[in-house]
C-alpha cells in the first residue's frame, strides 16, 4: 500500500464523515479469493438520509472473524493465506455491516499468461496506450496494442519483431526482437523502459520495481506464452462498482473493478486497471482508481484492463438540496431524466410558458413557425389538453412528413453527387423516403429495404454515388454508421484502436456488399444486382468472377456478421436480406435510432456525436437511451410513437429558461438547452417573418434537372432534394452539409455569418418586398405599435413585454423616415439570437 | 452519353444564368481569436508569408509542358537555365526558368478527377467517413490571418461539379478556416458578396440598426447566457469594421489595376484570377486558389494536342509568366510561394481520339519563390514520361516542403473529433512527407 493511496483514503475519511449514515453495507458482499496470493478490495459505503452513498471505506473499522485464512493488507484490502471462509465486518458509529470471502486453492498457483501477466504491465506502465506504442502505427518502430487487446499479436511482435502494417502482410524493415533469451537483461523490452538505452517515452519503471522483475523473470524463463485460449486466463467482461457515481467537490470515492473470465470466475483486477479521467477538471482519478472531485460537472471515467473498457460516470453534485421540487411526470423519460437530477442534486426550471412550448414544438416537429393567429389562438385557449391537442395537430400535418422527410433526406444523403448527373435518381430515392415517412412505415422496415435494395427502385439508388458503385468496404461502414451508429471505419485499414472491431470483422461484413453491380445502357437506367458467380452479363461486363479479398491475407472473403456467423448465400438469392435481418434485431438497431430522434429535440444524443457509440463514449443516461430502444422495439419500430414520447414528456416541456441553481447543467436535460435552427429551417423561418419566398436555382444545365434551372415558386428550403444541385449562399454560410459524407452539422457562428447578416441579400432584400408582411401591414394603415406586435408573434411567438414595445415604438417615431425605421426594426429581429435559436 | 466516368469538363459550360449574382460559397475563415491573435502576429520562421496555387484543372499533359519527351508532338527548347529544357508551347516562362523549380517526379493517386482533385489537395484519398482539410485550410490554420483579411480565398467558385469546391475546404478543421469563395473575376459586373452595405444602408441607419438589435435582443439575452452569443457578437463586431473600413473591399476590386497589366495576365477567368490572387495577397491573404480554368479544362481526352497548342499552354504561359514578373516587380516573390499543378499528368500513349487519359503515376509540376530555388529540376521520368526513375515525390513531400518555406512543423499531425491522427503532409505509404532537398533555399 503506497503512502499516497494512504493520504487520499484518509482525507476521503476526514471530508465525508460528518453526517450520521442510516445504513452502512460492505462491496462486494460476497466474493471467492482464489489462488495464490489471491487479494480482495472491499469497499465499505455509507448511506444518507437522501439515497446518497458514499465511499467511507478509509474511516471505518474493519475486523475479520471465521478462520484465519486470510488478513487485511490495506483498509478492506484482504489478502488471502490458506483456503477457508472468513466474515468481513465493518463498523462505523453505532452501524455495522458485513460480508463474506471464501478461500479457494490459495496454496496453487495460476497457470502463467502472456495475455494476463505480461500484458497486465505493459498496460500498467503506459507501454500499450494509444498514444504509444499502442497507436495503429506504434512508436519507434515498436507496435502494442491498445489496452494489449491482441495479446497474440503482441507476443509476435515482441518475441520475433515486426511491426504491423497497414493493408499488406509484409513485414517493414528488418525484424528486431525485443527480448534476448541469452542475456535476459539486455532485453530492449527491459532496457528501454527503465532507461539503460534511450527512449522516446521516457522511463517507465525502475530496474527495482515489480513491473521490471515481472519481465525480467518471464524472459528468463525462456518467454513463454503460457495457457493460449484458456478458459482460465480470458477475460470476458470488466465490471467496474458504482456504474454511477457523486460526489460533492473535494469528496472521493474508490472505483472496483471485477474482471469476469470464461470460466465463470472473477477476480479483483482494481490494482491491474489502468484509469483515465474524461475530464480531468471536473474529476481526477489515480493510477489506485480513487476518484476525487473538483469542480462541480459530470464526466466518465474509463477503465481498462486486459483488453477490456468500461467506464463510470461520475457527477460532481452541489450540496444536498432539503427541499427538491416534486415534479409531475409524463411518462417515463421523466421518471429517468428526473431521477438522475435528484441524485445530482439539480433542480429542473419549470415548465415553459405557452408561448415557448408552441413555438418551441412547432419547429420541432415540423421546421416551421407558428403563424401569428395560431399563437393568438393557443394562447388563449384554456383547454387543459391543449399541449396534447397541439402535438396531435402538428403530427397529422403535411408540414410534418415534409419536415422529417428532409431530416431523412440528411442521414440518408440524398443528392445528385455531380459526376454524371442524374437528378432522376436522387428524386426517386428521395420519393421512397417521403412515402416512407407519410405512410407510417416501421423504421425496420425502412432499413430492410436500403439495405436489400436491387433492381430500379427508390433505395436502391444509394448504392451508386457518382453512377458507379462504391467500394464496399465504404457502402458497409456508412450502413452501420446509420443504423448502428457505430463507426467500423477505422477497422477498414487496421484493427480499431480502441474498440474490439478487427480488420477480419470489418472485411467480413463489406463482403455483403461484394457481388454489388450494376447494369444498363450507357448513362442512365442502370439496375443494382448482386452478381452471379461464373456467368457472364454480357454487355461488356465482366464474367462474374469478381469476388472482394482480405486487403491484407488476400483470401476471398466471406459474408460474416460482426458475431462471426458467416453466411452463405445461393446464387440468385440476395445475401443481403439475411444482413438486414440481423441489423434490425440487434439492440444497437434501436438504441442507434432512438438516440438520433432523442438529439433532434435537445440539441445532443444520449450518446454524443450521435454517430460514435463506443464503450469509452458512454450514454449520459444508460437507462433511458435501454428503455426508448425497448420501446420502439416493441411499438414496431414506429418513428412517430418516439417522438410522441418525447415531445409529451415534461423533461422536453420545460423551459428553456435556467436558473441560478442549474445554470451550468449541459447534459442532464434540467432545462431545455438553446439551439441554433438549423440552415433550412433559419431560411424558411425568415422567408416566413417577412413573408417573401426565396427562390431557388439550379447549377445544372436544364437537359440534366428535372426541374427546370429554378426550384419551384414558393419552394421552402427543407423541400430542396438535392442540397449540391441547389446552391444558396446563405444555407453554405449557416451549415447545411451538401451530404458528400455522412452530414455532420457545423452549427457554430462565423464571420461569414456576421457579414451576411449586415450585408448580404436574405437580411436586406426581403425587407422592402412589395408583397411582403411588412409593406401589407404599413399600406394597411397598422400603427407603429401593432407592426411590432406582429412581427413578435411572427417571428418569436410572443408579445412584446411593455418596455420592449415602448422603447421600439419610440425609436421607430425618433427619425424622419417611418418607413426605413420600420425595416431596421425588421432587420433586428431576423438578427436576434431570439430568432436564430430555438428555445 | 453523359456518363463515362470522367467530367465532361471540355463540354460547352452550361449557362451561367444567375450564378454570378448569387455570390460566394464559404466563409470568411477567420475567428475572433485569429483577429485578435493577428494583432500581434510574431514575424514567422520561414520566408514565405503567402501562398498562391494555379489550379490545373483536368491534368496537364507532362511532355507537352514541363518534361518534353519524344512521345510529345512537340519540340524541346531551352530556356534560360542551361540544361534545362521545356516544350516549345510555353515560350515565355522558358525566359523565365530561373525563378520556378520543376518536379518531374510526382507519383500520386487517384485515377478520375474527384479522387485525383481530393488527393491532390489534401494528400489522402477520400473516404465517405472522413473530411480531410485541404492545403490552404491548413495553411490558414497554422500561419494564421494577417490584418483583417480573410486568409484563404478560392476564385472562382465552381458554378457546377460542386463537390470539387468541397474538397478545397477545411473538413473537420471547421469552417473557420474554409476558403472565402468568389465569382469570376474576369465577369462583367463582377462583385464579392456581403463586402459592402447595401446602398439603402447609410451611416444613420447602421447606428438605428446597431440600437434596434439591441433592445431586441436584450431580454433573451439576459435570460439566456451564451457561449454561442458571444462568438458571434465578437464576428459582428468585426464584421461592422469591415464593411465601414474601405480596405478589406478595395482588395478585391480589380478596377483599381491598369489595364497594361490585366492584358499582361489576360483578360479570362485564368488570368483576372491570378491578378486577384496576387491583390489579395499583398493584403494579406495567407492561400489563394487561382482557379480559373473551369471552363477551360486540361482533360484532353481528344486531340490532346491541339487543347494544348491552341487553348491551354497559352494561356498558362502568359498568365503565369505575368504572374511572376508582377510579384518579382513588387518584391513580393521573395515572401510569395506560387504553385501551378493539376490533380495528376496524362498518358505517354495517345488514344484513338487523339486525346491522352488519366495519369498520376508520373508527372510534373512547377513551383517558385517563398525562397523556392528556382532554375533547377527535381526528380526524373523514364524515356516515355510514364515512370519515374528518380526521386519519386508525393503530395506528402510536396506539402512538407510548402509548410517548411512558412516555418511551419511538417510532421504535425491532427485528431479528428473522435482521435484519429491525421499527417498535415501525409506521403505514400502512410510515411510523413519530407521536405524536398535542395529546393529551399
Amino acid at each position: 500500500m503506497s503512502a499516497r493511496w494512504r493520504w487520499s483514503v484518509g482525507l476521503a475519511a476526514a471530508l465525508c464523515l460528518g453526517a450520521d449514515p442510516v445504513a452502512l453495507r460492505i462491496e462486494p458482499s460476497a466474493r471467492t479469493l482464489r489462488g495464490a496470493g489471491a487479494m480482495q478490495q472491499y469497499l465499505a459505503i455509507a448511506v444518507d438520509a437522501d439515497g446518497a452513498e458514499r465511499d467511507v471505506t478509509g474511516g471505518v473499522q474493519w475486523k475479520l472473524s471465521g478462520s484465519p485464512g486470510a488478513e487485511f493488507a490495506g483498509a478492506g484490502l484482504l489478502k488471502a493465506r490458506q483456503n477457508g471462509e472468513v466474515r468481513l465486518t465493518a463498523a462505523l458509529g453505532s452501524r455495522t455491516a458485513q460480508a463474506t470471502a471464501r478461500l479457494e486453492g490459495i496454496d496453487q498457483q495460476r497457470p502463467f499468461s502472456f495475455a494476463q501477466d505480461i500484458g497486465r504491465v505493459l498496460t500498467r506502465s503506459g507501454c500499450n496506450n494509444s498514444t504509444c506504442h499502442g497507436g495503429v502505427k506504434g512508436r519507434g518502430g515498436f507496435q502494442l496494442s491498445s489496452g494489449a487487446l491482441h495479446p497474440k499479436d503482441d507476443y509476435e511482435w515482441i518475441v520475433k519483431g515486426g511491426e504491423y502494417q497497414v493493408l499488406t502482410t509484409e513485414v517493414k524493415g528488418e525484424r528486431i526482437p525485443r527480448i534476448d533469451l541469452k542475456q535476459p537483461a539486455q532485453s530492449l523490452l527491459l532496457r528501454k523502459p527503465a532507461g539503460q538505452t534511450p527512449h522516446g517515452g521516457g522511463v517507465r519503471f525502475k530496474t527495482d520495481s515489480e513491473e521490471y522483475r515481472a519481465l525480467l523473470n518471464w524472459v528468463s524463463q525462456g518467454a513463454p506464452y503460457g495457457a493460449a485460449d484458456d478458459k482460465q486466463v480470458t477475460v470476458t467482461r470488466l465490471e467496474v462498482f458504482p456504474k454511477t457515481l457523486t460526489l460533492e467537490r473535494g469528496g472521493s470515492h474508490r472505483l472496483l473493478v471485477t474482471a469476469h473470465f470464461a470460466d465463470g470466475r472473477t477476480e479483483d483486477f482494481t490494482r491491474s486497471a489502468v484509469y483515465a479521467s474524461n475530464d480531468k477538471e471536473v474529476a481526477a482519478v489515480d493510477d489506485d482508481g480513487i476518484v476525487k472531485a473538483t469542480r462541480l460537472g459530470e464526466t466518465a471515467v474509463l477503465v481498462r484492463a486486459a483488453g477490456g473498457v468500461t467506464s463510470a460516470t461520475v457527477g460532481v453534485v452541489g450540496k444536498a438540496l432539503p427541499d427538491f421540487p416534486r415534479l409531475t411526470k409524463a411518462n417515463f423519460v421523466d421518471e429517468l431524466v428526473f431521477d438522475k437530477l435528484r441524485r445530482f442534486r439539480i433542480p429542473p426550471s419549470p415548465v415553459s410558458s405557452d408561448a415557448e412550448f408552441v413555438r418551441r414544438v412547432c419547429l420541432d416537429l415540423t421546421g416551421t413557425l407558428p403563424p401569428p393567429a395560431r399563437v393568438r389562438e393557443f394562447v388563449a385557449s384554456t383547454d387543459p389538453a391543449k399541449r396534447s391537442r397541439l402535438i396531435d395537430t402538428l403530427m397529422d400535418s403535411p408540414e410534418f412528413v415534409d419536415f422529417w422527410t428532409w431530416r431523412f433526406d440528411d442521414v440518408f444523403r440524398v443528392a445528385v453527387f455531380s459526376n454524371g448527373i442524374q437528378p432522376k435518381w436522387s428524386q426517386m430515392y428521395g420519393e421512397w423516403i417521403r412515402q416512407s415517412i407519410a405512410s407510417h412505415k416501421p423504421y425496420d422496415q425502412m432499413a430492410r429495404e436500403r439495405l436489400t435494395a436491387q433492381g430500379y427502385d427508390g433505395p436502391s439508388r444509394h448504392y451508386l454515388p457518382y453512377d458507379v458503385i462504391g467500394p464496399p468496404g465504404e457502402t458497409m461502414a456508412e450502413e452501420v454508421r446509420v443504423f448502428f451508429g457505430r463507426r467500423l471505419d477505422c477497422a477498414q485499414c487496421h484493427n480499431h484502436p480502441y474498440e474490439s472491431w478487427s480488420q477480419d470483422q470489418f472485411w467480413g461484413m463489406a463482403a455483403f456488399f461484394g457481388r454489388l453491380f450494376k447494369m444498363g445502357d450507357q448513362g442512365n437506367e442502370y439496375v443494382i444486382f448482386d452478381h452471379p458467380r461464373n456467368q457472364a452479363m454480357g454487355n461488356g461486363d465482366v464474367d462474374g468472377g469478381i469476388a472482394l479479398n482480405h486487403p491484407r491475407t488476400k483470401a476471398e472473403l466471406k459474408p460474416t456478421l460482426l458475431d462471426g456467423r458467416e453466411i452463405v448465400a445461393a446464387d440468385g438469392e440476395n445475401p443481403r436480406k439475411a444482413l438486414a435481418e440481423w441489423m434490425v434485431t440487434q439492440p444497437y438497431f434501436a438504441e442507434a435510432a432512438v438516440n438520433r430522434l432523442w438529439s433532434y429535440f435537445f440539441g445532443r444524443g444520449l450518446v454524443d456525436p450521435v454517430d460514435d457509440f463506443r464503450s469509452t463514449n458512454p450514454p449520459t443516461h444508460p437507462e433511458l437511451l435501454e428503455r426508448l430502444a425497448r420501446e420502439f422495439r416493441d411499438r414496431k419500430h414506429d418513428l412517430r410513437h418516439i417522438l410522441r414520447l418525447i415531445v409529451e414528456s415534461r423533461t422536453y416541456q420545460l423551459s428553456g429558461v435556467p436558473t441560478a441553481a442549474n445554470r451550468d447543467d449541459r447534459t442532464n436535460y434540467s432545462h431545455t438547452p438553446a439551439r441554433p435552427l438549423d440552415a433550412e429551417v433559419l431560411l424558411d423561418a425568415i422567408s416566413s417573418v417577412t413573408g417573401v419566398a426565396e427562390t431557388f436555382r439550379t447549377g445544372v444545365s436544364e437537359a440534366a434537372a428535372r426541374t427546370s434551372g429554378q426550384a419551384p415558386a414558393g419552394t421552402r428550403a427543407i423541400a430542396l432534394r438535392e442540397p449540391d444541385l441547389f446552391y444558396s449562399r446563405f444555407l453554405e454560410l449557416y451549415g447545411r452539409p451538401n451530404r458528400l459524407t455522412l452530414p455532420e452539422r457545423n452549427l457554430s457562428a462565423n464571420l461569414g455569418q456576421a457579414l451576411h447578416m449586415l450585408a448580404g441579400n436574405v437580411y436586406n432584400e426581403k425587407l422592402s418586398a412589395p408583397q411582403g408582411r411588412l409593406m401589407k401591414l404599413v399600406q394597411a394603415g397598422r400603427s407603429n405599435r401593432e407592426i411590432v406586435d406582429e412581427f413578435y408573434l411572427a417571428a418569436f411567438a410572443r408579445l412584446p413585454e411593455r418596455d420592449e414595445a415602448d422603447g421600439l415604438e419610440a425609436m421607430i417615431a425618433r427619425g424622419p423616415d417611418r418607413l426605413a425605421a420600420l425595416k431596421d426594426f425588421v432587420w433586428a429581429v431576423l438578427c436576434s439570437r431570439e430568432f436564430a435559436e430555438n428555445h | 452519353m453523359m456518363n463515362t466516368g470522367c467530367l465532361r469538363l471540355t463540354a460547352p459550360a452550361a449557362s451561367r444564368r444567375a450564378f454570378l449574382q448569387a455570390g460566394s460559397l464559404g466563409f470568411l475563415g477567420l475567428t475572433l481569436q485569429d483577429l485578435l491573435r493577428a494583432a500581434d502576429a510574431k514575424p514567422l520562421r520561414g520566408k514565405a508569408q503567402s501562398c498562391i496555387l494555379l489550379w490545373l484543372e483536368g491534368g496537364p499533359s507532362q511532355m507537352d509542358t514541363w518534361d518534353p519527351k519524344p512521345t510529345s508532338a512537340f519540340k524541346a527548347i531551352s530556356t534560360n537555365v542551361a540544361g534545362l529544357q521545356i516544350s516549345e508551347l510555353l515560350p515565355q516562362m522558358a525566359r523565365r526558368m530561373d525563378k520556378v523549380a520543376v518536379i518531374r517526379s510526382m507519383h500520386t493517386r487517384g485515377n478520375d478527377h474527384p479522387q485525383g482533385t481530393h488527393y491532390a489537395i489534401t494528400g489522402h484519398e477520400p473516404n465517405p467517413a472522413m473530411h480531410f482539410p485541404s492545403l490552404g485550410s491548413i495553411v490558414a490554420k497554422e500561419v494564421g490571418p494577417r490584418g483583417a483579411m480573410p486568409p484563404h480565398v478560392l476564385v472562382p467558385q465552381w458554378e457546377r461539379s460542386r463537390q470539387y469546391e468541397e474538397y478545397f475546404r477545411s473538413g473537420f478543421l471547421g469552417a473557420d478556416y474554409d476558403p472565402m469563395a468568389i465569382p469570376d473575376p474576369s465577369a462583367k459586373g463582377f462583385e464579392v458578396a456581403d463586402l459592402m452595405l447595401p446602398k439603402t444602408v447609410a451611416e444613420p441607419a447602421v447606428h438605428s440598426r446597431q440600437e434596434m438589435l439591441k433592445l431586441v435582443d436584450a431580454r433573451y439575452r439576459r435570460l439566456h447566457e451564451g457561449a454561442e452569443h458571444a462568438r458571434m457578437d465578437g464576428f459582428t463586431a468585426q464584421a461592422w469594421k469591415m464593411l465601414l473600413n474601405p480596405r478589406t473591399r478595395d482588395a478585391f476590386d480589380l478596377s483599381r489595376e491598369p489595364d497594361k497589366l490585366k492584358d499582361r495576365y489576360g483578360r479570362d477567368a485564368i488570368g483576372q484570377s491570378a491578378l486577384l490572387a496576387r491583390r489579395l495577397v499583398e493584403a494579406g491573404t495567407r492561400f489563394v486558389t487561382a482557379a480559373g480554368y473551369h471552363a477551360n479544362s486540361w482533360d484532353t481526352h481528344a486531340r490532346n494536342d491541339e487543347g494544348h497548342r491552341d487553348r491551354l499552354c497559352p494561356t498558362l504561359d502568359r498568365t503565369l509568366a505575368a504572374l511572376l514578373d508582377d510579384l518579382s516587380e513588387r518584391g513580393l516573390l521573395d515572401s510569395t510561394i506560387v504553385l501551378a499543378m493539376g490533380e495528376f499528368g496524362r498518358t505517354p500513349f495517345v488514344n484513338p481520339d487523339l486525346g491522352r487519359d488519366h495519369w498520376p503515376n508520373c508527372w510534373s509540376l512547377v513551383v517558385a519563390g517563398g525562397g523556392i530555388q528556382g532554375g533547377q529540376v527535381i526528380g526524373a521520368s523514364d524515356a516515355q514520361g510514364a515512370n519515374v526513375i528518380s526521386r519519386a515525390t508525393s503530395m506528402g513531400d510536396l506539402f512538407a516542403t510548402i509548410y517548411k518555406a512558412f516555418g511551419v512543423d511538417w510532421t504535425k499531425e491532427y485528431r479528428t473529433p473522435i482521435g484519429r491522427p491525421v499527417k498535415i503532409a501525409n506521403g505514400l505509404g502512410d510515411a510523413t512527407g519530407q521536405p524536398i532537398a535542395g529546393l529551399l533555399l
